[in-house]
């Protein structure tokens, strides 16, 4: 016990000397950092808190089927949790550098895996643990719960829900190295990702959101009865439904209902925390040695991937300096499994979402509620854009890693570097991105003219986002992170996500008049009037233009920053 | 002897620390300089601003006239750098880094293709080049670096710690290939602990001690035999 607390105090030791930097650089970054995660936070309560008052008072679905809706978000909210851990704390439990040199120590194996659980969870989950608490924080206030409801829910009930994920998450990891030992990493990986599609598929067909609807709808207007008779069995041993049913019988005044879940909560994160323990005691060692034999040298790999015309020594079309640059990242991320595994499975999600919305008929009657479903798909595809992003655009020049030094030392132009680096990453996520707008808005059976303006603000969206990944990516760069990963999941990466989504944001209400008054005009008179569209599209390309301006100075200035 | 590489006043500071301090040196066309002073003393911090790697706070480095801060793609074109850490690109082969790095160089592909057959000799690296960055030991890393800085017969070559990580006979190796290219007229801007081997090969030495040059040779001396500059370094650096 004393070695795990001494390593824990010198991680919270280089951890406060790091917020506590009062050198005006670092004084800067810490204050934007509290800005923008301090807005967002703001705006996800009060979205949560109109949300809440718009479901229950105008929409008046009920305090039952409110709280279905919650468990469901919270299902998501769980597999996101889940799946984040394991990846980040494959790179963590298993890769890190700060492992091999405890492993070397006499220091138990479960302590070290527990100093690096714990580094893990609060790293991979912070921002996720904020956006909880707003919307903890919005969903009480509505209710007008007192003070200790949120202390008490957040300590009791969010943290324990979102350390579930976690243990659980980290269990499976441990016990699947050992299978990836024998069948192979990128053959787990793409297992691990059926998996959770299917678990998220499974769930909403046995849920069947549409159907609880309709049912739950029949005994209108006593609504706010209890249906529990509707959930399918299986839902009852899920986490999820243990707090939407705590938050339920907790507003509906009966802590005794509510408490038996929490219980349960409690429980089983006992149950799965005295596990892993035990998982770790047995076997977290025997793991970490398969995991660092299957990356050593002598472990040998197949030459899957053969693309004769991406081989070096052979003639491109572009300048020889960007040729050889070009080339080497194409290697460097088709050698990477994260990388492509990590791209697939984006693609993956993106078909899943225009499968989804192909079945909706969105053409409503009343223009706001057109506006509002309008908006929605392109909020909705601005946020997958901004993930594939952050995923792939704000770790590029990361990834020049240790080795930076070579071509810092070339005679090579940074600017032109800087430069080839956007084109690339503008041109995978404006494609991506114009597929999906297009699709999408052709779907759901928009006219010419909305799908020609969700393509034209996705084209600026895409511009606007990998600029601003780019160039944050540049200021946050971190060379000694070689996991694309990490680097994705860092501080400054999810102030790059928060600040991306202040971007959508504003275009967004950019939109929402002018489109407005589209729709009223095509409803109401039966005719288009294509004009109200043009000035947002301009003050679009206006904001875009700064964001862009803006987001490339930052990032041309910080490439020349001592390497 | 015009000089070739010219570090004129440098200082660099570090918040408040100064790692440099007015530093201020030539040196000649196909001379081999060392450059020596204990840990901490600013050797691998004038290497990164002569390399580019880091922005002098005053002061300039000129490689053959050109600055390396305000006009670096002239400057860089004759300069070849080994690092005082080996870092490869891990999801690269070796024989793909040293395309790379003549691709940089803008070297035309079938001169390169014989160039890197004639470093896996002279390095003696074998089979090796097709592996990955990331199955090789650091000796190995440290032939690809040096087959790297050399490969597109640079004018200066500036390197910190080059027998870092060799054996006895791959460090006979390089310092052969050293001192046959000074006498071709490379020069050699070489920082390193191993008094050794600066006895050896170095024409001309200086000592950095806290930033500040303590010790310079004005010309080539015949001093270095015996431990003599054992002595002198450590009396000079205590």
């Amino acid at each position: 016990m004393p070695q795990f607390i001494l390593i824990l105090n010198v991680k919270a030791s280089a951890f406060i000397k790091n917020v506590t930097d009062f050198r005006p650089q670092s004084v800067l970054k810490n204050l934007s950092s509290v800005l923008i995660f301090g807005g967002v936070a703001l705006g996800v309560f009060l979205l949560s808190r109109a949300a809440t008052g718009y479901l229950l008072q105008q929409a008046h679905i009920g305090l039952f089927l409110f709280h279905r809706f919650l468990s469901m978000l919270l299902y998501v909210f769980f597999i996101t949790v889940n799946l984040g851990n394991m990846i980040v704390c494959y790179a963590t439990l298993y890769k890190s550098e700060e492992v091999t040199f405890l492993m070397g120590l006499p220091v138990p194996h479960h302590t070290i895996f527990a100093v690096k659980f714990i580094d893990n969870f609060f790293y991979s989950s912070s921002t996720l643990l904020l956006l909880g608490l707003a919307l903890l924080l919005g969903y009480g206030s509505y209710f007008g719960m007192s003070a200790w409801f949120y202390f008490f829910t957040f300590a009791a009930v969010l943290l324990p829900f979102m350390l579930t994920a976690g243990v659980f998450a980290v269990i499976m990891l441990m016990l699947l190295i050992g299978v990836a030992s024998r069948v192979g990493i990128r053959w787990l990986l793409s297992g691990i990702m059926i998996v959770y599609l299917s678990a998220i598929y499974l769930y909403f067909s046995a849920v069947n959101p549409v159907v609880l609807v309709q049912e739950v709808m029949k005994h209108y207007p006593d609504v706010n009865a209890y249906f529990g008779y509707l959930d399918p069995p299986f839902v009852r041993y899920l986490p999820n439904h243990w707090v939407s049913e705590f938050l339920y019988w907790t507003v509906n005044g009966e802590p005794a209902r509510a408490s038996w879940h929490l219980l349960t909560l409690f429980c089983i994160l006992a149950t799965l925390m005295l596990t892993a323990w035990i998982v770790a005691r047995m076997y977290y060692y025997k793991s970490w040695v398969n995991a660092s034999e299957a990356r050593s040298p002598v472990a040998g790999r197949p030459r899957f991937l053969q693309v004769r015309f991406m081989e070096f020594g052979r003639e491109g079309i572009l300048a020889r300096p960007s040729d050889v640059v070009l080339r080497r990242d194409f290697w460097g991320f088709f050698r990477e499994p994260s990388q492509w595994l990590h791209l697939l499975l984006m693609f993956v999600l993106l078909l899943v979402f225009l499968v989804s919305i192909s079945s909706l008929d969105l053409r409503l009657t009343q223009p706001f509620l057109q506006t509002i479903s309008y908006l929605v798909v392109f909020l909705f595809d601005g946020f997958l854009i901004a993930s594939i992003s952050l995923r792939f655009v704000f770790p590029a020049l990361s990834l020049e890693g240790d080795a930076f030094w070579c071509i810092r030392s070339a005679p090579v132009s940074l600017r032109r570097l800087y430069l080839q680096k956007f084109i690339g990453s503008f041109l995978l996520i404006v494609t991506t991105a114009e597929i999906l707008s297009v699709a999408s808005t052709s779907m759901l059976r928009d006219s010419p003219v909305l799908v020609l303006v969700g393509a034209l603000c996705t084209a600026f969206v895409a511009l606007g986002l990998t600029s601003l990944n780019l160039g944050a990516g540049a200021y946050f760069a971190t060379f000694r992170e070689k996991n694309p990963i990490r680097i994705a999941s860092s501080q400054g990466a999810s102030l790059t996500f928060l600040a991306g989504m202040v971007y959508l944001g504003a275009v967004v209400a950019l939109l929402v008049v002018p489109l407005n008054r589209y729709f009223e005009i095509l409803i109401i008179r039966g005719t288009t009037s294509a004009g109200w569209l043009a000035i947002p599209l301009v003050a679009v390309g206006i904001l875009t233009s700064i964001v862009f301006a803006g987001s490339t100075g930052v990032g041309l200035a910080t490439l020349r920053r001592d390497f | 002897m015009s000089p070739t590489v010219q570090i004129r006043n440098v200082t660099k500071k570090f918040g408040s620390f100064v790692a440099v301090d007015n530093l201020d040196l030539s040196i000649g066309k196909g001379e081999f300089f060392g450059f020596l002073g204990p840990n901490g003393a600013g050797k691998t911090t004038t290497i990164k601003m002569i390399t580019g790697l880091y922005a002098p706070t005053s002061g300039s480095c000129l490689i053959n006239g050109y600055d390396v801060h305000t006009d670096p793609v002239p400057a860089k074109r004759s300069l070849g750098y080994v690092p005082d850490q080996p870092f490869l690109y891990e999801k690269l082969t070796g024989r793909e880094f040293l395309f790379f790095v003549c691709g940089l160089f803008n070297m035309p592909i079938a001169v390169v293709k014989e160039k890197i057959d004639e470093y896996i000799d002279i390095f003696e690296i074998g089979d090796f080049i097709d592996k990955r960055g990331e199955e090789y030991s650091q000796g190995m890393r440290q032939r690809i670096v040096l087959s790297a800085a050399l490969i597109h017969d640079p004018g200066v070559l500036i390197i910190d710690e080059p027998l870092v990580g060799l054996d006895p006979r791959s460090s006979r190796l390089v310092k052969d290939v050293l001192k046959r290219r000074t006498t071709e007229g490379l020069t050699i801007f070489m920082s390193t602990h191993l008094l050794e081997i600066v006895e050896e090969l170095c024409d001309r030495i200086a000592i950095i001690k806290e930033g500040r040059i303590i010790y310079e040779e004005t010309q080539s001396a015949a001093r270095r035999s015996n431990g003599q500059l054992e002595t002198m370094f450590l009396e000079l650096t205590k």
